[in-house]
């Protein structure tokens, strides 16, 4: 029997902020368990930033989400999110310091801890001596990998990434999926992954799902492929055609 | 080593007009413009350096020169610490409550408008002439221009840095201590250059206005030198009220740029 780590209760999201207001989500029930890496594919404007924004509690909603059978409905540090965004970073502090910043505030006051704790998650994104930079002296990439750096470094219990490597080139991009891989295989961490991009949801995932407008869930299945997956792997046409479909055939109408 | 050519160019340009600018007014200084008294109104460039040693070595009427800047000083100073911490104390209550901030935002664009020298007749008829009314003027220089520069610059804080201090547990006075002031710098670093510029010449202006015979300051002592017919004294005095000037924007205000929104990439 697997554990529960995140639950979502008939969630349902309305924006009004604006002069009319805006369904979201309609109705959606969600359980992810410990350790999977689940990857939500979805078109664009369906709602997968909301979904994360909500479990992240950055939103109000309608209904419940849980974390270890706890409720969390304001942002906390057991759910850390990555955010698609480059400058998430905070500019007037050092790599090292970005990383550091959460953690003192959790209560680590002692520098060499501290020190040691920043430079093994520099270690993990393979930015090694990168610690006394500032944000504005990184490329993209190597700012999404501090930003990964640094939700790992506070064990979360759930990290949260939106689109992470989505304004990346594909280089790039290939070489921090690959790299995500990795750490994830050697962590104990449970991710919720989000992209619109089917070959990273194949490549990353140990669960796959495919939303439509309004939070409707059309595929919601363990990744058959065994690891590590590339196109010649055995069923991956199969399954990058169903999700292409699934993916497609609701964005028609 | 295009960019070093560049700097010299600059410096070269620079001390070619300034000593163009002294042999100018030393020719001037000797041709007498003035009638028979020019020498007075309008001294060479020896006497008001002989004048700029001797405001500091004899001072007036007993008293060194050194008193009158210290006491402006002082007066300056204390002002800019009160107006300062006071504008970040009210913008920071402006993010906590919405009702106080707009409020606040009245009362900072009605008194923003108002030039501190045309409020000193009121102050004085409510407080009287002492020190204290020139603090409240240098106050009033700084904390309408600072507190509108930290609550544009509270209020353009990007929102990623808001969820991303409070999705690592930030909150209240942690969030705005350790992501609104920092994101802010740039605002708050204008705000301290726009409200320092306009508490000293406020305070100057104060100071020749109605001096305190308790706390004569730099504004004061112009005024003894030109009811003297001191002129070389008075032009000196300018000098040192530049000195000033340079010594707070290198000394002070480009140092506190270079060390945070420069070493940041955060500069507008
Ligand atoms: N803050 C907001 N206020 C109003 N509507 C919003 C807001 N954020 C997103 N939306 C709308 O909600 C829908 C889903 O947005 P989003 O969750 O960002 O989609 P996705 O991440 O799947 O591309 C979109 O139609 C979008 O226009
Ligand atoms: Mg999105």
């Amino acid at each position: 029997m697997m554990e529960k780590i995140l639950e979502v209760k008939d969630l349902r999201m309305v924006y009004n902020n604006t002069s009319e207001e805006k369904l979201v989500i309609e109705k959606m029930n969600l359980d992810v368990e410990k350790n999977e890496f689940l990857c939500i594919l979805g078109a664009s404007g369906c709602g997968k930033t909301t979904l994360l924004r909500c479990i992240a509690g950055f939103e109000k909603y309608e209904g419940e989400i849980l974390v270890n059978g706890k409720k969390c409905a304001t942002p906390g540090t057991d759910r850390i999110m990555v955010f698609q965004d480059f400058n998430q970073l905070f500019p007037w502090k050092t790599v090292e310091k970005n990383i550091q910043y959460p953690l003192k505030k959790q209560g680590i006051k002692d520098k060499a801890e501290l020190k040691r704790l920043s430079d093994e998650a520099l270690k993990k994104v393979k930015l090694k001596g990168y610690g006394h930079y500032y944000p504005y002296q990184l490329s993209g990439g190597m700012k999404q990998r501090v930003a990964i750096a640094k939700a790992l470094a506070l064990k979360p219990e759930i990290i949260l990434m939106d689109e992470p490597f989505a304004a990346l080139d594909a280089m790039t991009r290939n070489k921090l999926q690959d790299e995500l891989l990795t750490i994830s295989e050697e962590e104990n961490c449970t991710i919720i992954f989000i992209t619109h991009n089917i070959q990273e949801a194949i490549v990353l995932g140990t669960r796959i799902m495919v939303l439509s407008q309004g939070g409707e869930i059309l595929i919601d299945e363990k990744n058959p492929i065994s690891r590590p997956v590339s196109p010649s792997s055995k069923g991956y046409g199969e399954l990058w055609n169903q999700l292409h479909e699934a993916l497609y055939k609701k964005n028609k109408k | 080593m295009k960019k070093s050519n560049d700097f010299v160019y600059s410096i070269i340009v620079r001390v070619v007009f300034i000593i163009v600018a002294l042999v100018i007014w030393e020719v001037a200084a000797r041709q007498n413009l003035f009638g028979e008294n020019s020498e007075v109104i309008f001294p060479t460039l020896g006497s008001i350096g002989k004048a700029f040693i001797s405001n500091f070595t004899e001072g007036y009427a007993g008293i060194s020169f050194w008193v009158y800047i210290s006491n402006s000083l002082r007066l300056l100073v204390t002002g800019l610490a009160i107006g300062v911490f006071a504008s970040f104390i009210l913008s920071g209550l402006s993010m906590i409550s919405r009702g106080f901030y707009h409020i606040f935002n009245l009362v900072v664009s009605i008194f923003d408008l108002l030039p501190g020298v045309a409020l000193l007749p009121v102050i004085i008829i409510m407080f009287g002439i002492k020190e204290e009314v020139i603090i409240l003027l240098v106050v009033h220089a700084v904390i309408w221009p600072m507190s509108r520069n930290v609550l544009d610059g509270f209020m353009a804080v990007p929102k990623i840095y808001v969820e991303a201090g409070t999705n690592i547990g930030l909150k209240g006075l942690s969030l705005l201590t350790g992501v609104y002031l920092p994101a802010a710098m740039s605002y708050i670093i204008s705000g301290l250059k726009v409200g320092w510029a306009r508490a000293w010449r406020g305070l100057l202006s104060a100071e020749m206005i109605f001096g305190i015979a308790t706390c004569p300051g730099i504004g004061m002592y112009i005024n003894q030198m030109r009811t003297n017919m001191n002129n070389a004294e008075m032009y000196a005095t300018l000098i040192v009220i530049i000195i000033i000037g340079l010594v707070v924007q290198y000394g002070i205000l480009t140092p506190i740029e270079n060390c945070t929104v420069k070493k940041w990439g955060m500069s507008k």
